[in-house]
């Protein structure tokens, strides 16, 4: 009776959970000036939220390292279903400057399906912006074909 | 006063507001912003530079022969650039460019790599430089991408390695005096005839001393090691004894 006022709810406040998989911290503080009043992402509802397990959207900055390639897989597992992966700039999906390196394991296309891919090193925070909308349409509509 | 923030209230009340518009897809970065690559595929000579000094390996090539030439297709991966616009700045003909878009938002990352088809017609010939009206600038050996060319200033020397040479033309256009040219097989040696009367001119006449002329043995020698196949003793010859030509 309240699925469909809570789905209504929830994609109006898609919630983020922010990776870094060894980021250089470029695209990091890039999505931090999207909460910043002058782009403002929390107009259309979104909030950095602590944990994966309360996320909707994850998203992943960094080229995949080693060290971070177990916690990269331990943290898409703990994300609820419907969820939606952004990858920012150019280093998850093809490891950028660092391809080939013993100390990468990537692209992130390996281990989960990019819904939308924010290209740039690092990306504009209207960018990211962009990027952040385009995925809580998709997931709006993940959420609506999961509930059928 | 009672409310004093009263009268900064009731102007923000009027005032548009402080966040950047959005969606703004007509928005550009600075002027000099680094942003998605612009590739004219009618302008590139296929010199393989922007291959070389790309540190992501963003840049990939695809040739395909076809009638009269060949096809090479170029593509630039914007998901694996560094937008260090190297590939710009090293670009002989500016047939690439860093554009200020930076709208690079994909669903599908084939969106995000720019795609260009340069055709290539056959050349036959080699490079070769006409020695007499070269000045050894050494521009031919800067511009080329593939270090082919070697020019000594001091002795005066022109070398092209036709191994390396990719034929991208780089060098004949950056020649200030015109000189570079995509030449057929170059003249093997110097051939010589029964004409000949022993003046030993062509000896006098010959920059390396590779011809040895004996007028009582009536013999003719050239050395095709030290021979430089400039053609100084074709010219001089006052009986064209000599000529230049495939050796026997």
């Amino acid at each position: 009776m309240f699925k469909k006022l809570i789905d209504k709810s929830a994609a109006k406040s898609p919630w983020l959970f922010h990776l870094n998989t060894g980021s250089c911290n470029g695209c990091d503080i890039e999505i931090v000036a999207c909460l910043t009043p002058r782009y403002d992402a929390e107009r259309f509802g979104f909030k950095l939220a602590g944990s994966p397990r309360h996320a909707d959207i994850l998203v992943v900055s960094g080229p995949i390292t080693v060290q971070s390639r177990d916690r990269l897989i331990r943290t898409i597992e703990q994300t609820p279903d419907p969820k939606c992966v952004v990858s920012i700039g150019s280093c998850p999906k093809s490891g950028n400057v660092f391809k080939g390196s013993y100390g990468i394991d990537g692209p992130l296309d390996k281990y989960v399906h990019v819904d939308v891919s924010v290209a740039g090193c690092t990306p504009k925070p209207e960018a990211i912006m962009e990027g952040l909308y385009k995925a809580a349409l998709i997931l709006e509509k993940k959420r609506e074909a999961m509930h059928k | 006063m009672m409310f004093p923030y009263l009268t900064t209230a009731l102007t923000n009340l009027f005032r548009k507001p402080s966040a950047e518009p959005f969606p703004n897809p007509e928005d550009m970065g600075k002027p000099r912003y680094r942003g998605r690559i612009s590739f004219d595929a009618d302008k590139c000579v296929d010199c393989g530079m922007c291959i070389k000094v790309c540190a992501p390996l963003a840049i990939t090539r695809e040739e395909e022969e076809v009638e009269g030439g060949t096809n090479i297709k170029r593509s630039f991966n914007m998901t694996s650039c560094t937008f260090c616009a190297y590939c710009q700045d090293f670009c002989g003909t500016k047939a690439i460019q860093l554009t200020p878009d930076y709208h690079m938002v994909a669903e599908d990352p084939e969106d995000l790599i720019t795609v260009g088809t340069t055709f290539k017609k056959k050349v036959l010939g080699k490079l070769a430089c006409d020695i007499d009206n070269c000045i050894y600038c050494g521009l031919c050996m800067r511009s080329c991408p593939e270090q082919a060319i070697t020019v000594d200033r001091t002795t005066k020397t022109w070398t092209v390695d036709h191994d390396k040479c990719v034929k991208c033309g780089m060098c004949i256009t950056k020649c200030p005096k015109k000189v570079l040219s995509f030449k057929e097989a170059a003249p093997e040696g110097v051939v010589f005839s029964d004409s000949c009367v022993y003046c030993t001119l062509c000896a006098k006449k010959c920059p390396v001393g590779a011809i040895k002329v004996n007028r009582e043995a009536k013999t003719w020698e050239i050395d095709r090691e030290t021979c430089i196949k400039c053609g100084q003793c074709v010219t001089n010859c006052p009986k064209k004894a000599l000529s230049m030509g495939p050796l026997e």
